[in-house]
């Protein structure tokens, strides 16, 4: 793959594999073995172990530090460090009168360890919360820290946490990410603690050895909390080492001498060298990514729904999933579908050179000389942004704009990176736009097409569409969410301020040896599930 | 040559550090992106978690105040903090030092013991099918592509004969000399190559304008034989054109060999650059590039050195 998502962009989305949690089960108690290293290549750099602090994914974080709850791969919490996860239902959240705040309690799992040996306590919980929420303390994310008014810890196993609003997102935040242990780090600067180069945690590995640029290594806990069905310990591992190998022409050589057994990021254009190693496995994971086009709304021409419908019209997706070596998914809606608020119903917009041409005559675009149409004086002639230097982006672009101009509208390469880039595509510096979000599992799709959201630089404004997320993301009922959800993508669909591609999926390389192995949606979180990893 | 004559060069280089240090910073700071673009893809991160890391950095003042403040730092010795890893510029930097001096220093040592060699051996058989041959193979030496010779090499060693890891500084748990050494090998040959191809060009040369000097051929007369005649008279006088070449290469050698640090996943100043230039990671590069310059006058003014201990008619007063 070539984008990189950061940790935060993911691990927002935390969909903690649990997988294995359900998946457990299911294998039967001979197979599994004890011990053995598996070595992992990342390609990128470890900037920091401390879950809270870095900007990339959070691979080797995952084995080590833990959170109350993880998303599981169809993007449902599970618990973790908590015994449940809390719902209306089970009490764990209780409304307030007026509606307007919320209090949740988690029942902590007992008997958890820190790898010091530490008893886990909700001292740590209420610790994690004051630490991040410290305005000293340099974070990459501070999600959901600022929305928490107190935490009461009644007794040693019980967090309350008292929020000053309602937060329908409160698990894909603060107590998923991790917890931090308070008796090592109470009074220390988290800026510059040791700990963000061997956090201790109560996860089923332990950090003995981060050498910069080098590798980490982990150590199977002996002490840690899970078990399996069958009564065996876990983790099954001996340990994991992460190898930071920046180079993915030496990586996928190091598949092939044997020198690393488990890449989660394999480049597109690599995949079909992994398929011939030997020993070597290749799975396809979900991610929660997808590419999409959109449309600047203060070009009156691309502020009327029969261009933007010819535009959806004119566009071949299996092109474009060619173009990234067919990896991808074409999908309608930008809501992925691993998640259960997918409207499998949402309409859509089928790919017809004619029709798109249709429409575009019956609104009286008629073709000019050089064939680009216009109408009332303006030409159908777009600057179309992708970020510069993104090669799967621009060659996307190119297949879009050859599209466009079979149906007379014409689309000019304004590529931009960095700073640029950004200010173009949070302030509207843009016709169209090609890119990609990635999203939580508890998903706000308000910042993107919301009037006045955070990320709508397209000036779209739609009052039914601001009340379907209105109702999305301010109430705790489930049954409530998945109805709005349904109505926001069907909006979504037929306005089409967005034409929602394709997903990514996630290149796992694997060795055969590895068993119990289940891909989750976000890269990252393949490593919350690795204690019942075992290697045959 | 004197104790002066240093003094003066250090002296020197103040005023041009200081302008390659102004340069540097513009330059990075005209750059597309900036240090918080990591998180560009990512619709969570708030404006306000942002600010906080830009206000934390120094990002939200204007550049001309940014470098002040750096420069103000840099003057007491403080480095800064790597917007990446949050440490400090010099520690990161004196971790990724040792490997990439014992990478260099390897890699140099092998290219003098092959280049000189080479090149004496190619000027005094001048025209012949050895010369010609030499000539083709460091053209070809110059030309190939180092991540694709690093390539060839690693399938070769590593996956095809299974005797030497493919990357990474040291074994897991080993780290013993032997172990070291074989990690150091492949890099070290990818490295030397084109410096050896180089190199022995550039004493060539050298050894072809001596060998025509009239001081070689009193040699002769004299009855002294070719081997004392190319290493005691012409040699030491064709090492000096090409003491520049090499100088500058021992400088380049602290600001690291970017790619072949990246290809062989050598945990260098080379591939500390490159992941910096990916983070726009303004303090580390402003450490690094600084860090090289210094090395690149240093190395400068040894060459200079140099120069007079081989010529004693070349004399700085």
């Amino acid at each position: 793959m070539t984008f990189k998502p950061t940790r935060r962009s993911v691990l927002q989305g935390m969909l903690a594999g649990s997988a294995a949690f359900a998946v457990m089960g299911a294998f039967p108690a001979f197979a599994q073995q004890k011990g053995g290293k598996l070595t992992v290549g990342l390609t990128y750099e470890i900037d920091t172990m401390n879950v809270y602090s870095t900007g990339f994914l959070g691979d080797a974080q995952a084995a080590v530090v833990e959170g109350l709850l993880a998303p599981d791969p169809h993007a449902k919490y599970v618990p973790v460090l908590a015994t449940e996860v809390p719902t209306l239902e089970n009490g764990g959240i209780v409304v307030s009168e007026g509606g307007k705040t919320m209090k949740i309690t988690y029942k902590l799992r007992p008997g958890v360890k820190w790898h010091d040996g530490a008893p886990f306590t909700s001292a740590d919980v209420k610790y994690t919360w004051e630490a991040v929420k410290d305005p000293a303390f340099i974070a990459e994310s501070k999600d959901g820290s600022s929305e928490v008014e107190s935490i009461d810890t009644p007794d040693d196993l019980t967090v309350v946490v008292n929020y000053n609003t309602i937060l329908p997102t409160f698990a894909s935040t603060l107590f998923t990410f991790g917890i931090l242990p308070k008796h090592l780090l109470e009074g220390t600067d988290l800026n510059t603690s040791p700990y963000n180069e061997t956090p201790v945690g109560t996860g089923p590995f332990k950090v003995t050895e981060f050498v910069r640029g080098q590798y980490v290594v982990t150590e199977r806990f002996d002490d840690y909390w899970r078990k399996a069905d069958n009564g065996d310990q876990l983790p099954y591992l001996d340990g994991i080492i992460f190898k930071m190998i920046p180079d993915t022409n030496t990586l996928i050589t190091q598949l092939k001498s044997g020198e690393v057994q488990l890449v989660v990021q394999t480049p597109y254009n690599q995949a079909a060298q992994v398929e011939g190693i030997d020993g070597i496995e290749m799975i396809k994971g979900p991610l929660l990514s997808w590419q999409h086009l959109d449309f600047n709304f203060k070009r009156p021409s691309l502020a009327d729904i029969n261009v933007r419908k010819a535009i959806a019209s004119a566009i071949d997706r299996s092109i474009l999933i060619k173009a990234q070596g067919g990896f991808p998914e074409a999908i309608k809606s930008p809501v992925v579908p691993v998640f259960d608020f997918y409207a499998a119903d949402t309409p859509e917009t089928p790919y017809d050179v004619e029709a798109a041409k249709k429409l575009l005559d019956d609104a009286g675009y008629k073709p000019g000389g050089d064939g680009i149409r216009e109408k009332d004086g303006e030409r159908l002639s777009y600057t179309f942004m992708v970020q510069a230097g993104r090669a799967d982006d621009e060659l996307a672009q190119q297949v879009i704009i050859a599209q466009l101009k079979a149906i007379g509208i014409e689309a000019t390469a304004d590529n931009k990176t960095g700073v640029a880039y950004r200010e173009a595509r949070y302030k509207g510096g843009y016709d169209l736009i090609y890119g990609r979000w990635i999203t939580s599992a508890d998903p706000v799709y308000s910042v993107f097409w919301g009037t006045g959201g955070a990320n709508n630089g397209q000036s779209y404004s739609n009052p039914a569409l601001d009340a379907a997320f209105g109702k999305f993301e301010n109430t705790l009922d489930p049954a409530a969410r998945k109805e709005a959800a349904a109505e926001f993508q069907k909006i979504l669909a037929e306005d089409l301020p967005t034409i929602s591609l394709t997903t990514n999926v996630a290149l796992i390389a694997k060795t055969k040896k590895l068993k119990n192995f289940v891909p989750n949606p976000t890269n990252m979180t393949n490593f919350i599930n690795s204690s019942p990893w075992y290697l045959e | 040559m004197s104790f002066g004559f240093i003094l003066r060069r250090l002296g020197g280089a103040i005023p041009l550090l200081l302008g390659i240090s102004l340069i540097l910073f513009t330059i990075i700071h005209l750059a597309p992106g900036g240090p918080l673009d990591m998180y560009t893809d990512n619709p969570a991160v708030s404006q306000e978690a942002l600010d906080q890391i830009a206000r934390a950095y120094g990002l939200d003042q204007p550049v001309p105040v940014q470098y002040f403040l750096w420069l103000k730092a840099m003057v007491v010795g403080d480095w800064g903090y790597s917007i990446r890893t949050g440490r400090p510029v010099l520690t990161e930097i004196a971790l990724r030092l040792g490997p990439t001096l014992q990478l260099g220093g390897l890699a140099l040592l092998v290219s003098l013991c092959v280049a000189i060699p080479l090149g004496v051996l190619s000027a005094s058989r001048r025209g012949s099918a050895l010369d010609n041959g030499l000539t083709l193979a460091s053209f070809t030496g110059i030309s190939v592509p180092v991540f694709w010779l690093a390539l060839l090499l690693q399938l070769l060693f590593s996956v095809q004969l299974g005797w030497l890891p493919s990357a990474g500084y040291q074994s897991i748990g080993d780290g013993s000399f032997l172990d070291r050494l074989s990690h150091i090998v492949m890099p070290a040959a990818v490295l030397s190559l084109a410096t050896i191809a180089s190199w022995s060009r550039f004493i060539r040369s050298g050894m072809v304008d001596v060998l025509n000097q009239d001081y070689v051929r009193t040699a002769y007369a004299k009855g002294r034989g070719e081997p004392g005649v190319l290493l005691f008279h012409a040699l030491r006088n064709a090492m000096i054109p090409a003491v520049t070449v090499i100088a500058v290469d021992f400088g380049t050698v602290i600001s690291g060999a970017v790619i072949t640090e990246t290809v062989f996943a050598w945990p260098g100043i080379g591939r500390l650059f490159m992941e910096s230039m990916d983070g726009r990671d303004y303090p580390m590069l402003m450490g690094l590039m600084m860090m090289g310059s210094v090395g690149i006058i240093l190395a400068n003014i040894v060459a200079d050195l140099a120069y007079a201990a081989l010529d004693p008619r070349i004399r700085y007063g």
